[in-house]
């Protein structure tokens, strides 16, 4: 019956869509208050249960908040390049004035020049300039702090992290990995694959069985699916996520994972913009500004390690813990921190959070793939 | 002995090649008719999502809803053959078109993504899944116990399929009629075979198929549904038809092959063993040594004595004999 | 009563012009139709299409942008479909002619030589590339008989990862590794100014910008009208793909043509490959999420299907349909699920397939059926009209070209 109606529906509209058509477009009609628009750009399917998840539920939170004062959409695999040039054309002609472009290299110079009335919020990159600000968040000391629960389930030391490509955002996250599974279980290595992919289950799960016949006994992630927890799970080993709670992947795996909220920094700007207060630059969430934090702990992260966990994130919160000082030894055993130094976020070259192209002790594997 | 990198390679060989072992069943069943269907990609992507769709759903027990995944799946992937089988036997479009249009039509920016988002498949764990089948004890004797008995019972099931389809190509009736399609449907039809019917039949079996494949992928082996979860292996089960000289029991070599293949980049990573750029090795390494087979598989007497179907591809036009 | 389907001896013109015409608007009804029953306004659905994809201010240059390596890759298809070659390969003979036509744009244009001097070796570059990738499959298929179906979809996997390679995991030639934020993220070494191709900017639309791609591609379509339609090769193609034995027959050297159809095919997809990095990449652009996601090359063989492999059609094809891939991205988004998009495109091309039934055949209902006894001139393969392996309707339509 319902279905007759939509097709009932579908003549109708028909027979309406040619009557229009004949007598020409009608005008819009006049809206009383114009909401602010704002766009959200993903590179992958909105719900694709990791990064471009996280960002729409930013998104979500955003509209949420200001309902109907804003008026938000999205516009998912959207790739780097043409397509996105085009997707901001269109967005402009329909009136955004924000557009979040969240992954790296959206935005380019050229095309910031050519909107200068759309603000741009790019996550992840370093491009400032007067209408394009940068955003992304210290999840190293997350992933830090992940990485403590799983040196803490480890019995034998061994640690296995699935990585998506050779670039100093994973490579810093491995290292901040692998310094927190040391700091609860001293001599703990980690070692990792590469699947050449930031979103691919098949070969994730893949990286994760061979990680796992390697000899490892947890397992933790730099990629977005939930693969490796499934692949945890089914053979019964402890399991590190990333990006979200995917907890009911592998339930009895689970221990935590390092998880971004980008809601509340996108309202802010969003609430300065329509305030006319909007200004560009660049921003570096942290565990205080709730940018990042950890997501709920497994049944199988005991008390004392949450304890010692919530410890040091209180010991980062506060300023008195960094992962990142040194003294800091490569994976070869070369000094490349001297004691007392902090890693700086861009300042530093190869020693910068965003620069960093090697591993620290205890890593087994190639950062150059 | 068992996490050795041979048995390991094997034991994965197995398990991700089984759907493609199905896809590539129903595509050599399609072939053998003459009707080359490109549009396994989107076939199995549909099957994907309506398997998943199943089992998420449809609140019955575990074995029963599995069970009826796979059902629901074989018909999903029928009903999008039958759109291909439509424009190709009777149409007479051109095949390689409008195999592709179907998977633009149904694949990953298409119809099995629109389900998925409007089912509201995603970010959810399958509620049964596929899981090693015999006790535990024989999953750990040496070597046959994660290559042979660590499996599920697809992969058993698909063993049934490829003797049952060997059998039926080589001994029986339609069997052979169906070949007499594939080679020469105008002599076929001279002996009175049906050969729109045959055609008809074996494209819906291989969609049949392609679905069942697809939903090896998401009950099985990742069980999640995302938009674009088989990630290309519709292409490769296309492939591996050719691969296996249209032959049910090379397609099962062929498969586990590719399977092993895929697991070779990680397996050396994790080991630690380097073989220079990686991703360039041993990323291009499955789709380079397929290249060299079909080369040595297309030369000499190999083609001669295993070659293809006649007719494939061409569209059978009685009026034109 | 039974419908019986008839070969047209001779294809009337206006069916030429009413059958694709009718096959879209039947198309358009079928849509409106899914899109009413998935509760979308189908008007709306399609004002938007239509204005994104071709009125709105500035949607013109966007449908140019996504256009004209659609050109390219169209007309690099039906090159080589035309004698049923079917090299579905154009995606990956794109990326090395983005590969070469970069290389040469880097290294020509570094040292300050003219512009003019710079592009014209990037189309060289790309050419080369492009065709140079193509001919691994056509040398496979000419000297080994391997299915250049197969092959050359295969070796697209392998362009792609060598692309990726190039930018993302090694310090290659094309990879930009001066400067911090060279570090931070792997891209590719910008153009200089030199290399970087003109364009045109109309007074409609608010500035229409015309791509020097788009010209080239039009010289493509002509260069390949007139080498088809005017030459002694265009006929032996034209011979060769309708059957091989004739053209064996008729002395043409089948290896050289398969050869040179390959060559001309991917030479065509690396010029678009050069076109992507002058016009608009302005970089080797191996993001995994950047061109390899677009799959111009797929689509490409969808334009030529359309276009009937007619070079000006395919041209006029890549227009409209990267219309319809500029609006589908815009209508895309909350409210309208981007799997929608892929099955409107899906119904369109399912109904412009089926359309090319009635301008070859005849339908006509029967009585009876016709009795299947009769004269049979032997298996289907050795017929004329059902010629090589993967021949895929009665005839294979020269008279488009006439």
């Amino acid at each position: 019956m319902k279905r007759a109606k939509r097709c009932l529906t579908a003549v109708g509209s028909l027979t309406a869509m040619v009557a229009s058509l004949l007598v020409g477009a009608t005008a819009p009609a006049a809206q009383a208050a114009a909401p602010y628009k704002a766009a959200w750009i993903y590179v992958g399917p909105h719900n694709d249960g990791g990064w471009s998840q996280a960002q729409n539920d930013g998104r979500l939170y955003v509209q949420k908040m200001l309902g109907n004062r804003v008026e938000t959409t999205y516009k998912e695999n959207i790739a780097v390049g043409t397509q996105f040039s085009q997707t901001v054309a269109s967005l402009s002609a329909q009136g955004y004035k924000m557009i979040f472009a969240t992954s790296y290299g959206y935005v380019t110079p050229q095309i910031a020049a050519q909107y200068p009335n759309i603000k741009f919020e790019q996550a992840t990159g370093t491009l400032v300039s007067k209408n394009v600000s940068e955003y992304f968040g210290a999840a190293e000391d997350t992933v830090f702090l992940s990485g403590m629960a799983a040196g803490a389930a480890s019995k034998t030391g061994k640690i296995g992290f699935v990585v998506a490509y050779p670039i100093p955002e994973v490579i810093r996250h491995t290292n901040a990995f692998a310094l927190g599974a040391q700091l609860t279980h001293p001599g703990a290595t980690v070692r990792i694959v590469w699947t050449h992919s930031w979103f691919d289950p098949a070969g994730e799960r893949k990286a994760a069985q061979s990680l796992y016949s390697a000899g490892v006994d947890v397992l933790g992630q730099n990629v977005d699916s939930p693969a490796t927890g499934q692949f945890a799970e089914s053979v019964g080993v402890p399991w590190v996520g990333y990006d979200s709670d995917s907890s009911q992947f592998g339930p009895k795996s689970w221990l935590t994972a390092s998880v971004y909220h980008w809601g509340p920094y996108e309202l802010q700007q969003i609430k300065n913009a329509m305030a006319g207060k909007w200004k560009s630059g660049f921003y570096y969430g942290s565990i205080k500004d709730g940018f990042t934090s950890l997501a709920p702990f497994g049944p199988r992260v005991s008390a004392k390690t949450k304890a010692l966990i919530l410890t040091y994130e209180k010991k980062i919160e506060n300023g008195t813990f960094y992962e990142f000082t040194g003294p800091l030894y490569d994976q070869h055993g070369k000094l490349r921190v001297r004691k007392g130094v902090r890693m700086q976020v861009l300042n530093g070259g190869t020693n910068s959070l965003y620069g960093m192209n090697w591993f620290v002790k205890g890593v087994i594997g190639n950062p150059n793939g | 002995m068992n996490n050795s990198l041979a048995v390991v390679l094997i034991a994965s060989g197995v398990a991700y090649g089984t759907p493609l072992l199905f896809a590539a069943l129903g595509e050599l069943l399609a072939e053998r008719s003459g009707v080359l269907n490109l549009g396994v990609e989107g076939m199995m992507l549909v099957g994907a999502v309506m398997g998943f769709w199943t089992v998420e759903r449809v609140h019955v027990p575990g074995g029963l809803a599995l069970a009826l995944a796979m059902l629901v799946a074989a018909l999903a992937g029928t009903v999008m053959a039958s759109i291909h089988a439509f424009l190709v036997v009777t149409l007479r479009a051109n095949q390689i078109v409008s195999g592709l249009a179907l998977t633009i039509f149904a694949g990953a920016a298409g119809l099995s993504s629109y389900l998925g988002n409007d089912l509201n498949l995603a970010d959810l764990p399958a509620r049964h899944t596929f899981g090693p089948l015999l006790p535990k004890a024989l999953q750990k004797l040496p070597i046959v116990g994660p290559v042979l008995f660590g499996q599920n019972i697809l992969v058993y099931l698909s063993w049934v399929l490829v003797v049952v389809i060997g059998l039926y190509l080589s001994r029986t009736r339609p069997g052979l009629n169906v070949r007499a399609v594939g080679e020469s449907p105008a002599a076929a039809d001279t002996m009175g075979i049906n050969v729109t019917a045959y055609r008809y039949a074996h494209t819906l079996a291989g969609g049949a198929l392609a679905g069942v494949g697809g939903a090896t992928i998401t009950l099985a082996l990742t069980p999640q549904w995302v938009s674009g979860i088989t990630g290309g292996s519709g292409w490769i089960a296309v492939a591996l038809v050719i691969f296996a000289f249209w032959r049910p029991a090379l397609c099962l070599v062929g498969a586990y092959f590719f399977g092993a293949l895929q697991a070779v980049a990680p397996e050396l990573q994790a080991r630690s063993i380097s073989l220079g750029p990686t991703v360039l090795w041993t990323g291009a390494l499955p789709y380079l040594m397929t290249v060299l087979v079909l080369v040595v598989a297309a030369s000499g007497t190999a083609r001669r004595r295993l070659g293809a179907p006649g007719a494939l591809g061409t569209p059978y036009i009685r009026e034109a004999r | 009563m039974r419908v019986s389907i008839e070969q047209r001896l001779e294809r009337p013109r206006w069916l030429v012009v009413a059958v694709p015409v009718g096959s879209v608007v039947a198309a358009f009804l079928i849509a409106a139709v899914v899109l009413a029953a998935t509760g979308h306004d189908p008007i709306s659905t399609y004002k938007q299409l239509f204005q994104a994809g071709f009125l709105q201010q500035g949607s013109l240059t966007q449908t140019l942008s996504m256009a004209t390596p659609l050109a390219f890759t169209g007309l690099a298809a039906a090159a080589a479909f035309r004698m049923k070659l079917y090299n579905i390969g154009a995606e990956g003979q794109m990326y090395m002619g983005t590969v070469l036509g970069a290389g040469a744009g880097l290294y020509f244009g570094g040292r300050g030589g003219p512009s003019v001097f710079v592009i014209g070796a990037m189309v060289i570059g790309g050419a080369v590339g492009g065709a140079g990738w193509a001919l691994i499959p056509g040398i496979l298929r000419a000297f080994f008989k391997a299915s250049e179906i197969l092959t050359s979809l295969l070796l697209n996997y392998v362009a792609g990862l060598l692309l990726t390679y190039l930018i993302f995991e090694s310090e290659s030639y094309w990879r930009q590794t001066t400067g911090f934020n060279a570090t931070v993220f792997p891209t590719g070494k910008p153009l200089p100014s030199s290399a970087i191709w003109p364009k045109w900017v109309l007074g409609v639309q608010g500035g229409l910008t015309l791509p020097l791609g788009a010209f080239f591609a039009v010289a493509c379509a002509l260069v390949l009208w007139v080498a088809y339609r005017r030459t002694r090769f265009g006929f032996e193609v034209q011979v060769a793909g309708d059957s091989e034995r004739a053209a064996r027959y008729a002395g043409v050297r089948m290896r050289r043509k398969v050869l040179a159809v390959m060559a001309l095919s991917g030479g065509i997809a690396g010029i678009g490959g050069a076109s992507y990095v002058g016009d608009f990449s302005h970089s080797l652009d191996g993001d995994p999420n950047g061109l390899q996601k677009l799959g111009y090359g797929y689509t490409g063989i969808v334009v030529a299907a359309l276009g009937r492999y007619n070079p000006f059609a395919v041209v006029l094809i890549a227009f409209l349909l990267g219309g319809l891939d500029n609006a589908g991205n815009t209508l895309q988004g909350a409210n309208f699920p981007a799997g929608l998009v892929g099955v409107v495109q899906g119904i369109i091309l399912f109904s412009v397939l089926g359309g090319e039934l009635l301008s070859r055949y005849r339908v006509r209902a029967t009585g009876r059926p016709k009795p299947t006894a009769g004269a049979n001139r032997g298996p289907a393969k050795l017929e004329p009209t059902n010629s090589g392996p993967l021949e895929t309707s009665g005839r294979p339509a020269p008279e488009v070209l006439a």
